[in-house]
């Protein structure tokens, strides 16, 4: 079978955070590409935690809690949090627009021009409000929890 | 068309993901706006709470199940940042053999101790 090869990314390495001169969705999507690998980075650390520290026992177990409670973890605890919730919604509108919705339906280019973006921006700005907003609760959650 | 079907499974685990560890962060992170709405967990993190889940069956399949999906989206997910790059395909070859030998020994390792837990 004959491979079919992507173009070619002249970019190197610069080509994963600058692609030129390009709005919003590009910052966004920068922004996904971070969350993500700082929440692969988290899982591995998570699962050393659940795995072989849980397996040890109790004492071990409650040791590794209490280092974890120090506030330097729990600002890191709340970084995950907020990597989370941008990742899985920013993530449902890139699925959501792979399938085509959330945005204008495409016309014919016939004047009065129209482009089906403008919607899709709206839908995008819809969506940062509620990352901020699921931000904020988490944010109150670990205030009140004596972070 | 592989890389088609690698891409679906991607949309599809995330979505999963997204139900699942949602609930997962409420659970373990809003215990206090869950006490506004009088659900109390007695702290999911505790020792005493995290026996009585590993010692049944249904949340060892969960755990293993969550740990699959997940594995499966981080994994394609770094390939697919690494692979950006373009590399030639003897490099790409190396780079998915690295990347799936790398899953199963964490998924073997990790799926493990919920079944070794079992009966502690």
């Amino acid at each position: 079978m004959r491979q079919i090869r992507p173009r070619q990314n002249y970019l190197g390495v610069g080509g994963w955070v600058w692609a030129g001169n390009y709005k919003l969705e590009r910052y966004l999507y920068i922004l996904h590409r971070v969350t993500g690998l700082g929440i692969l980075l988290f899982l591995l650390v998570h699962l050393i935690v659940t795995t072989f520290f849980r397996i040890q026992g109790q004492e071990v177990w409650e040791k590794a809690m209490t280092v974890l409670n120090n506030p330097l973890f729990k600002t890191g605890e709340f970084l995950v949090a907020v990597a989370f919730v941008y990742h899985a919604l920013n993530g449902l509108r890139l699925l959501l627009q792979e399938l085509g919705l959330l945005m204008a339906k495409p016309i014919p280019p016939i004047y009065p021009y129209s482009d089906s973006l403008r919607k899709k921006r709206l839908w995008t700005m819809a969506i940062i409000g509620i990352i901020i907003i699921l931000c904020l609760v988490f944010f109150y959650d670990f205030i009140v929890g004596g972070w | 068309m592989r890389y088609t079907y690698l891409w679906l499974m991607q949309l599809v685990t995330g979505v999963l993901i997204a139900v699942l560890l949602g609930i997962h962060m409420v659970m373990q992170h809003l215990e206090d706006i869950l006490g506004f709405f009088r659900v109390n967990l007695n702290d999911p993190a505790s020792w005493q709470s995290m026996i009585e889940r590993s010692r049944q069956v249904i949340w060892a399949g969960i755990y293993i199940a969550l740990l699959a999906v997940v594995l499966y989206h981080a994994l394609n997910g770094l390939r697919n940042v690494i692979l950006e790059l373009t590399p030639s395909v003897r490099t790409e070859r190396v780079v998915t053999r690295v990347i799936v030998a790398f899953g199963i020994i964490i998924f073997a390792w990790a799926s493990y101790v919920p079944i070794a837990l079992l009966s502690r």
